[in-house]
């Protein structure tokens, strides 16, 4: 409880090139979580492009690279290089691994921070991190953003989800934009338990809609822990590439114990999404159960996840989740028992009289039932039209 | 220290002697009692002799020869690796010069990840750490002036091995060496690339079926090959303990030998042809009892589990690797004697082949100087210590073998707690080895934090000041050097040939025949590594690394 919640330092950890050893990053990730740290994991075999990509739209303070590869005096400058050029100067870089002193010193004149060899205890990183404090908020976000500035969006959205984005700033904003026109983009919320593979098929639904030339935002939400306001959020290695590309947007957000699964100010976060121009929005709850209803109404849609072999559980739960879902899908569909989930599910959903929900059957891993998604998801009319009615 | 080794003739009990205030335990966390004594060794009652067993004979607890070292001494394969084949090549001859008696190699991360030279993704990384090898005719460069029929030769790769395999047998072919009379090994193991060490390509599925490729089509026609080298070296490198080594390479070798039964091969044709690599890390006595533990069970399995007849099938063959991740950057001569130790281990453990470590390699690849240290300390431990003149000479040891019944134990738990995970693949997908894994490897470090565990120099008996030590340097025109020959082969070739053969490998990837023949084919007509795997992968899919960070 170092620091109060909300307001955690952010740091992107990444490994770039080719060599995976993860033991030592793993280590600190989940070191900096327990110290209070919202640590982004970005995962191993990452460009330079991607992680500088990962440290803008996550807004962090810091970014921490690991290579045990050799190939630092190639890949580090490069990081340090896009940096500058993308006017992160404020993102402050740290180096864990193998690096010999001649390297050392000119990676430090280059303007690398911090450098952590074998020995480094996980202590020594986080009072380093702690004891260096980082830069001021900078100015004329609005404007910034209108002009499609990516540094101030991210800022923009840092700010919402503490909280402390200014009504008037929202509403300059809005006018700014979109002139009282009608919206265009489209809004999606995936829900469901823990370990039914929400993260996967975002990933796989980002691929389709980006194959499409369609330009995605995605809000990841992940636990936060209640007693260091830590959290160690994992799902963007699932959903980006190992490549930039500045049609996809990733930020991942802490959610506080009793949210429901769900971060603050997401109704504010997606909609500076929506009119930084994303054609979706994608958001993704923490592991939820079936009382975690709050994510209803923040999104045009609701999609449920179910895996196989929950079906015995469904009747005493169709209240809940499954009651608001617009839409449902039966995912690892590869798996066996998913046509008995499926045709218990459907039955149980589409009985005569009520409101007929979609139910679907998808595989992330076999890339099946996406096409289908996207065309059910687009048929459900805008939250704003439904509302109208 | 703990209690003195008299106290088992005295009436006094343990509790009244002195003792550490702190709970003994193993580098993998499990408890030791101050004394054991054949109470200890009830458990085993009744089954020790089949538990135990002579040298040589099932379950093989105390070696799989009857006169082990005495018959004949390991072999001392240090793992060498770095630049263009050329500089590998003249590192492979100093190496036997100095009195090695196999050869290992090392290739370097484009190579391990399926990727030429001049892939954009390999800026920065060509022969770095590994050799690069890009073509069948580096591959000969790699091994010009080695006769492959008298030295042994080990390959460290996976993902790729049967892409290396095949391009090493057109080598021999092409330089009128005999398939039937090469040995040595390719690691060929991908399934721990899942767990820990993140040099895959294709899903484990695919990947698993190249494996059984290659184990078919050696065990035909390259008899004496071992065609995979099941490894725990890099589970416990990422972080795991002994038992969770353990029981995951032969899990592993489990599903390996499962996915062979069903292709239809008969178990005693390919089972003997199966070896292992394990860590050799800094807890003595753990390690002695994982080696002993692995031997039985896998004897076990394969008698009682899989109907092995032929004795071959049933031993437990392995290369023993000291633990890279027990070395440390400060004061690294004090590494020389981690290394001597955890050789010690190895050999007390039966080892039937080993690599020890440099003591620089926490710095950089290993010097000239530092290589030959390591050497030295083998050859020390083979003509000096004795230890080689007894088999299993602490085979009996109340203490050693309560240790190998309790890994034999605990490891058997451990392929139940997979199967209940749905079996190997299933466990891979849901990131289970790799949860387990990094639990372990952040204790440790909460241990050395908070200085529960000791670690010489590090965060005990420091220097102030840290003397350098004459590290290796690679040398920095080895890419440039690496990417101009590459594309002057592209250049030279003949395209229709290549690009045809690639087809025929894609038609046949996806039509489930073995590749190994479409793949000698491609080696033949110059294809490239990345060549090769991009048109596998057209067939297979590639495979993204998981989430699971915590």
């Amino acid at each position: 409880m170092m620091t109060p919640p909300g307001i955690a330092p952010r740091i992107v950890l990444s490994k770039i090139g080719l060599d995976g050893h993860d033991r030592g990053i793993r280590i600190v990730a989940r070191g900096l979580r327990d110290a209070g740290f919202h640590v982004i994991y970005a995962g191993i075999w990452q460009s330079p492009e991607a992680v500088v990509q990962a440290a803008l739209d996550e807004d962090a303070g810091w970014l921490g690279i690991s290579l045990l590869s050799g190939a630092h005096m190639t890949l580090v400058p490069r990081v340090l290089e896009l940096l500058r050029t993308r006017g992160l100067d404020n993102v402050g870089v740290i180096i864990g691994g193998i690096i010999p002193n001649d390297d050392a010193t000119k990676l430090t004149e280059l303007g690398v921070k911090g450098i952590f060899g074998p020995g480094t205890s996980v202590p020594q990183i986080v009072d380093f991190l702690r004891t260096s404090a980082k830069s001021a908020e900078p100015a004329d976000l609005v404007q910034r953003f209108v002009q499609k500035d990516r540094r101030a969006l991210s800022r923009l959205l840092t700010l919402a989800a503490r909280g402390e984005l200014p009504e008037a700033v929202l509403r300059e904003t809005r006018a700014s934009v979109n002139n009282g026109g009608p919206r265009t983009s489209r809004t999606v919320a995936l829900s469901g338990s823990g370990g039914v593979g929400k993260s996967s098929l975002i990933g796989r639904l980002v691929e389709f809609l980006r194959s499409l030339g369609q330009t995605v935002a995605v809000l990841c939400c992940d636990p936060e822990s209640p007693l260091t306001g830590g959290a160690l959020l994992g799902d963007r290695v699932r959903i980006s590439k190992p490549a930039e590309d500045m049609g996809l947007f990733i930020r991942s957000l802490p959610a506080r114990a009793g949210q429901q699964g769900i971060a603050e100010h997401l109704d504010v976060m997606m909609e500076l999404l929506q009119l930084f121009g994303f054609q979706t929005v994608i958001l993704e709850t923490v592991g939820a159960g079936q009382g975690d209803t709050a994510v209803y109404g923040l999104a045009d849609a609701l999609v449920v996840l179910l895996q196989p072999e929950t079906g015995d559980e469904l009747q005493w739960e169709k209240a809940g989740l499954l009651e608001v879902a617009d839409v449902v899908v039966v995912h690892k569909a590869d798996l066996p028992g998913a046509d008995a989930t499926f045709s218990q599910v459907h039955e149980l959903l589409n009985l005569p009289g009520s409101r007929a929900v979609p139910v679907l059957k998808v595989s992330a891993a076999k890339r099946a039932g996406l096409q289908e998604l996207w065309d059910t998801l687009q048929g459900v009319p805008q939250r704003s039209q439904r509302d109208a009615r | 220290m703990a209690a003195p080794g008299s106290a088992a003739q005295t009436t006094q009990p343990l509790a009244s002697v002195p003792d550490r205030a702190e709970p003994a335990t193993t580098v993998s966390g499990v408890p030791i009692d101050p004394l054991y004594t054949e109470c200890n060794l009830e458990p085993l009652d009744g089954r020790r002799e089949t538990q135990l067993g002579e040298p040589g004979c099932y379950p093989f607890t105390r070696g799989i020869h009857p006169t082990m070292y005495r018959g004949r001494l390991w072999t001392v394969r240090q793992f060498a690796g770095f630049g263009t084949p050329k500089q590998t090549n003249e590192r492979f001859h100093f190496l036997l010069k100095q009195g090695q008696t196999g050869l290992s190699t090392a290739f370097d991360l484009p190579t391990l990840m399926g990727l030429d030279s001049d892939s954009p993704r390999a800026l920065g990384e060509v022969g770095r750490l590994g050799v690069a090898v890009d073509t069948v005719d580096d591959i000969r460069e790699l091994f010009q002036g080695i006769d492959l029929e008298k030295i042994s030769v080990s390959m460290t790769i996976n993902s790729p091995a049967i892409v290396i395999m095949a391009f090493f047998l057109v080598h021999a072919e092409e330089s009128g060496f005999d398939w039937r009379k090469l040995r040595g090994t390719i690691q060929n193991d991908i399934l721990k690339e899942f767990h820990a060490q993140n040099e895959f390509v294709f899903p484990p599925e695919p990947s698993v079926r190249l494996v059984v490729d290659l184990i078919e089509f050696c065990t035909e026609h390259v008899p004496q090959w071992n065609t995979v080298s099941i490894s725990g070296y890099h589970i416990r490198e990422a972080g795991s303990t002994a038992v969770q080594e353990l029981a995951m390479t032969l899990a592993d070798g489990m599903h390996y030998v499962e996915q062979c039964l069903a292709r239809g091969l008969p178990v005693d044709s390919f089972a003997p042809r199966l070896s292992f690599f394990f860590n050799a890390h800094n807890d003595l006595f753990e390690e002695i009892a994982k080696y002993r533990a692995a031997r039985s069970l896998w004897a076990d399995l394969m008698r009682n589990r899989y109907g092995a007849r032929e004795e071959s099938s049933l031993k437990l063959r392995f290369h023993a690797q000291t633990a890279g991740c027990s070395l440390q950057d400060r004061q690294p001569e004090v590494n020389l004697m981690r290394v001597a130790y955890q050789a010690l281990a190895a050999v007390l453990g039966g080892c039937q082949s080993l690599h020890t470590n440099s003591m620089d390699e926490t710095l950089s690849l290993p010097s000239e100087h530092a290589v030959t240290l390591a050497v030295r300390t083998q050859q020390v431990l083979a003509y000096e210590t004795g230890v080689p003149n007894t088999v299993d000479p602490l085979g009996g040891s109340y203490f050693v073998e309560t240790l190998t019944e309790q890994m034999r134990r605990e490891a058997e738990a451990y392929f139940e707690k997979i199967q209940s995970r749905g079996g190997m693949i299933r466990a891979i997908e849901t990131g289970f080895f790799r949860r387990e894994i990094a639990e372990s490897a952040f204790a440790w470090q909460q241990a050395v934090d908070t200085r529960q565990k000791i670690v010489v120099g590090m965060n005990a008996f420091e220097e102030s000041e840290e003397k350098p030590c004459d590290l290796h340097e690679v040398d920095p025109t080895v890419e440039q050097e690496q990417v101009e020959k590459l594309q002057s082969l592209r250049e030279r070739r003949n395209a229709t040939d290549w690009q045809a053969v690639l087809d025929e490998l894609r038609r046949v990837a996806a039509e489930n025949r073995n590749v190994l023949p479409a793949l000698l084919q491609a080696a033949r007509a110059r294809a490239t590594v990345g060549e090769i795997m991009d048109a596998l992968a057209d067939v297979f899919g590639r495979y993204a690394p998981g989430g699971e960070s915590g």
